[in-house]
């Protein structure tokens, strides 16, 4: 199978105005096959968006190598730009022109001919329901209306590759899953798709490979059953109490939970520790007070997230 | 479409959603032409030696207006980076499966076409309004150096709007650079009776030597000599000019 990308060693450092050097990446690499959705994660400044940029040739990496599909995004760019089409983090539109010139400008930027822009105008105006708003100027709208024109403009194209850093933001929620269920059909019909996210519920929903940076470093990356793997003595246990004069805070408590929640008689909570510890500990608060229902699952993705980042800091 | 053809199609869509920025353009180099140039030859009278031929003060002025035309189309273009920055289109486009010289090609494209319909504007204002004999066999000259100076300035101001994070700080250089480079030139007046010290600032400003061929081409004013060299420091100018902003594209993101 043909790597989409491939990144190696990747560096970018920057130096601040009072001359400081800041690694915004330090030396990342991963490779993703065609046709796979991978998940970026991480935190405000972990690095996704400066490796969106190596990648989308916005810029020069400090070190390291990307390629895309096989072309170096420093010694090739323009063919690496033809084999992609990229939603950046900015709400990026053409605030004076129309909705109708936003798209059309967009498909002559990308070599369409006037009579194959307009019939793939036509496609996404009717797929993201833009047909009242093409003769408004691009800057009356909301940004959610803005970041819709953002992702129809990238289905007007055939690129192997789509990147899009954190593209949901300020979507609203009708539109967000039409795009998520986009992805996964354009990944099925063997397309790429690289994805930074702060929404965990996204990537874990979507992405095939999942990459968490924090501080420029790749802390952990796989599969979500990987990373599922590597937090295996981590457990999220809901508890549903009957009647009780017990106060299910303290009793609960007492169990060390990572993270605890408590609505009324029901609880939520992460536990660490083996699976026989956790039955002996669900035994003990049994016996205090009667549990009506109780449900254990494997950690989340957003428990592996917070669980790898609390580890390195 | 060819991603420079794009390029200029979506500046002309965006300039076209502001007429009026057209005509601003286009009206303060006439402006000059029919004030300054009217009220001076009525005072030096209607012909008057210009570096040695018998010219009226328009005639001598018309050069400097083209090169007037060149300069503030290329300055009000270049100061749409920052609404483009705004809306971080730039950032985007440079993400486009195009390279940075088509960004740039194009745009200098939409200028030309501006600066060109200035040019005619002034020249026909000049041989229908005020009967200036202008010499016509010279308009492939004219063209040649509009060309060359409207991708030099454009690229310059390019090079500040993309560089300057503030619009403020570059609305200050470029008047700056408005007021310095016009009259530390031969735009208004002819240079052999300035101060020295004038006159090797003014030979080491491109407005000098756009207005110098343009005068040349036009009214046959000048030393062939001294023009070649002008001519090819202006060439040089220009291209320095689309490196500094091609490198300046190159480090936007």
């Amino acid at each position: 199978m043909i790597n989409a990308i491939e990144v190696d060693d990747l560096r970018k450092v920057y130096r601040s105005q009072a001359g400081v050097t800041v690694a915004a990446l330090n030396g990342v690499s991963l490779q993703v096959p065609e046709g796979r959705i991978f998940g970026l994660l991480g935190t405000n400044g972990a690095g996704k968006s400066t490796l969106v940029k190596l990648l989308s040739t916005c810029g020069t990496p400090t070190s390291g190598t990307a390629r895309i599909f096989g072309f170096d995004v420093v010694r090739q760019p323009l063919e690496a730009r033809q084999k992609m089409a990229v939603v950046l983090q900015q709400s990026a539109s053409e605030s004076l022109l129309n909705v109708k010139d936003n798209l059309f400008i967009y498909a002559y930027l990308h070599g369409l001919s006037k009579r194959d822009a307009k019939a793939r105008v036509s496609r996404v105006v009717e797929e993201f329901e833009l047909g009242e708003l093409l003769t408004t100027a691009v800057q009356e709208l909301s940004l959610g209306t803005k970041r819709r024109i953002q992702i129809a403009k990238i289905f007007m194209l055939d690129s192997p590759l789509i990147i899009l850093d954190e593209a949901t933001t300020g979507m609203d929620p009708m539109m967000k899953r039409r795009l998520m269920d986009r992805l996964r059909a354009e990944a099925k019909q063997g397309r790429t798709i690289l994805l930074t996210t702060q929404v965990l519920s996204e990537a874990e929903e979507l992405c095939d490979n999942i990459m968490i940076l924090d501080k420029g470093r790749a802390m952990a990356s796989g599969t979500l059953h990987e990373l599922r793997n590597r937090s295996a003595q981590t457990f999220r246990v809901s508890l549903s109490f009957g009647d009780t004069n017990v106060d299910i805070g303290e009793l609960l408590a007492d169990l060390c939970p990572a993270d605890l929640q408590i609505s009324g008689r029901n609880a939520e909570m992460l536990i660490r520790g083996g699976e026989t510890s956790l039955l002996e500990k669900l035994a003990a608060v049994s016996r205090a007070a009667t549990i009506q229902e109780f449900q254990v699952r494997g950690a989340t993705l957003e428990d592996i997230f917070m669980d790898i980042v609390e580890e390195v800091r | 479409m060819t991603g420079a053809g794009a390029v200029f199609y979506r500046d002309y869509r965006q300039r076209m959603t502001n007429i009026s920025l057209v005509f601003w353009d286009l009206l303060a180099p006439v402006a000059y032409l029919v004030l300054f140039g009217t009220g001076f030859e009525r005072m030096l009278g209607t012909t008057s030696a210009v570096a040695g031929e018998p010219f009226g003060y328009i005639a001598f002025l018309i050069p400097g207006v083209l090169a007037m035309v060149t300069f503030g189309v290329a300055m009000n273009t270049s100061w749409g980076f920052f609404t483009d920055k705004d809306s971080g289109i730039v950032y985007e486009m440079l993400t486009y499966p195009i390279t940075r010289y088509q960004i740039l090609l194009g745009k200098i494209g939409f200028n030309l076409l501006l600066a060109f319909i200035g040019v005619v504007i002034v020249l026909a204002l000049g041989a229908l309004a005020f009967a200036v004999p202008l010499a016509w066999r010279s308009v492939p000259m004219v063209i040649v150096v509009t060309v060359v100076a409207t991708a030099g300035w454009f690229a310059i101001f390019t090079g500040f709007a993309i560089t300057l994070n503030r619009m403020d700080t570059f609305n200050a250089v470029a008047s700056a650079m408005y007021i310095l480079l016009m009259f530390f030139s031969s735009m208004f007046y002819p240079l052999d009776n300035v101060p020295m010290w004038f006159r090797v600032l003014s030979y080491l400003n491109p407005m000098t030597w756009q207005v110098d061929l343009l005068r040349f081409a036009l009214l046959g004013i000048g030393h062939p000599t001294a023009l070649i060299a002008e001519g090819i420091a202006l060439t040089v100018f220009a291209s320095v000019c689309l490196c500094f902003a091609v490198r300046s594209l190159n480090r936007v993101a």
